[in-house]
């Protein structure tokens, strides 16, 4: 009779330790640090996409529209630091909202712009933010926090110059990200919200974060 | 033309029918008394809308089922047995029954006509709409409101294609990305467009408002439990209307909200200079670009 009791207890003791053992085991590991890549995402932002600098799109059934380019579908990896520069070709029109004027969201909430100052000579200077009605365009991804102001091109610049935004964010988990322009830029449209706003392909488009 | 009235011979059917009717009802109001309603009960507001329509729910279920329950049985029951098209007997009607159904009918309505009306009078409720125009907060250098439990405070609303932003005019008109709220707390919010129109919808709280450019629109909310909720909105709207979403609304604690404030308020000091001085509405500006 003890015997077939301490076989029992035994039995149960040897499976209490290996579920308990499982399960710890499945709770306990953590997953290490994320490790992701760097990858670089080079763009420009033109005043109308037939005349772009860089990758022009002559044949565009609105070749006079502002445009992100050379494409608005972006795929980047998870996790991962995204290093971005945008080749910043118009001018100024200004923000609805001044408030966007701030970086929001980058590495260090911050941003590297070189520039053509009020005597049309090259600077170049790390920014947290830029006067609201001297911005072109944004470069805004709202789920992932990230606003970036585009400084507009001074119009003492000399003919065809680019501004040169650099700045880096993180990605979060795989998804599609919305992205869009917060300056009313849709030339000749009420609100400026129209045309190149409300079409995507050129001041709006998605990341695909895989 | 006979008077209807139930014959000796379907008695059975109606004391079944009564009978069944009472035990569904019973059994289908504890039902949906269980349910959570909508939106929940993370405001005051919000816990309001979700009693009204449970008692609106705990009401309809006798009646649904009646109706559900009269339609199964006469089906099965009294259906034709034969492939002969013969008429019912006609009838006129019935007094005491019609009297019932109006009577019954009239109770059930002006019932709710009074709870609508106590509920609207109700303090909480009667405050989620305000008169527009009322004086706002602290100004630009108020210092919030800590140490004054009963003092709203104030947020504006901004929405503008596609994303909402807020102010606090109490905490010197700092302008921030994202929601948050005190806990037990009321709050004021003052709801206006940049440019078309939006609708803010904080669904978990049970706010949801118009938002029109040139238009300060004004409704009031007491968060009462901490956590996230969402806002979107819920005005066709453009393009990117689908994704006008901010999941990281939050309602907190008073200091976990004054330690956030303070955050805000320092890392606005970069953009202070270049935001306007907060006002009640904005008109879009500039009209259009490049014309």
């Amino acid at each position: 009779m003890l015997r077939r009791v301490s076989f029992v207890a035994a039995g149960v003791v040897i499976v209490v330790i290996a579920v308990v053992a499982f399960v710890g085991l499945f709770m306990l590991p953590r997953p290490g640090p994320l490790e992701g890549t760097t990858t670089k995402l080079h763009l420009e932002t033109v005043a109308a996409v037939g005349s772009a600098l860089e990758w022009p799109r002559p044949n565009d059934p609105h070749a006079d529209w502002v445009s992100y380019l050379p494409t608005t579908t972006w795929t980047v990896p998870a996790n991962s630091t995204i290093q971005v520069q945008i080749d910043q070709e118009d001018g100024a029109s200004g923000l609805r909202n001044p408030f966007w004027g701030k970086v929001f969201g980058t590495e260090g909430a911050t941003m590297h712009v070189t520039f053509f100052d009020d005597k049309g000579s090259p600077q170049e200077s790390d920014m947290t933010s830029i006067d609201p009605t001297q911005a072109a365009h944004t470069f805004a991804i709202p789920d992932l926090g990230v606003f970036v102001p585009l400084l507009g091109v001074n119009p003492n610049a000399p003919a065809n110059s680019t501004n040169v935004i650099t700045f880096s964010f993180k990605t979060k988990g795989p998804g599609r990200y919305r992205w869009q322009c917060f300056v009313p830029c849709g030339a000749k449209t009420i609100f400026g919200n129209g045309g190149p706003m409300q079409t995507i392909g050129y001041m709006g488009g998605t990341l695909i974060v895989t | 033309m006979g008077v209807f009235r139930i014959e000796e011979a379907d008695r059975p059917h109606m004391w079944r029918l009564l009978v069944v009717w009472v035990i569904l009802s019973v059994a289908g109001v504890l039902a949906v008394m269980q349910i959570h309603y909508p939106p929940y009960d993370q405001s005051i507001q919000g816990q309001d809308q979700a009693r009204t329509l449970a008692l609106l729910t705990a009401l309809a279920t006798p009646v649904f089922i009646a109706v559900v329950m009269l339609l199964l049985y006469s089906a099965i029951y009294f259906r034709r047995t034969t492939r002969e098209l013969v008429d019912g007997p006609p009838m006129l009607g019935n007094t005491p029954i019609q009297i019932a159904w109006v009577a019954i009918s009239s109770a059930l309505v002006i019932f709710l006509a009074i709870f609508g009306i106590v509920t609207l009078s109700n303090e909480s409720v009667a405050q989620l709409v305000g008169a527009p125009g009322r004086t706002i907060g602290g100004g630009q250098t108020g210092g919030g409101t800590t140490g004054e439990e009963n003092k709203e405070i104030h947020v504006q609303v901004i929405a503008q294609q596609w994303y909402f932003t807020y102010r606090y005019p109490d905490y010197g008109g700092v302008e921030t990305t994202h929601l948050y709220l005190p806990v037990n707390h009321p709050v004021e919010l003052h709801v206006t467009s940049l440019d078309i129109i939006h609708s803010f919808w904080a669904y978990q709280l049970g706010v949801k408002a118009d938002a029109n450019p040139g238009v300060d629109n004004i409704f009031h909310v007491t968060p009462q439990k901490a956590g996230s909720f969402q806002v979107r909105c819920s005005e066709l709207c453009g393009l990117w209307h689908g994704s006008m979403v901010d999941s990281e609304g939050q309602v907190v604690s008073q200091g976990d909200f004054d330690t956030w404030i303070a955050q805000q308020q320092k890392d606005f000091e970069t953009i202070a200079k270049a935001v306007p001085t907060y006002a009640p509405y904005y008109f879009p500006e500039p009209l259009t670009k490049g014309s």
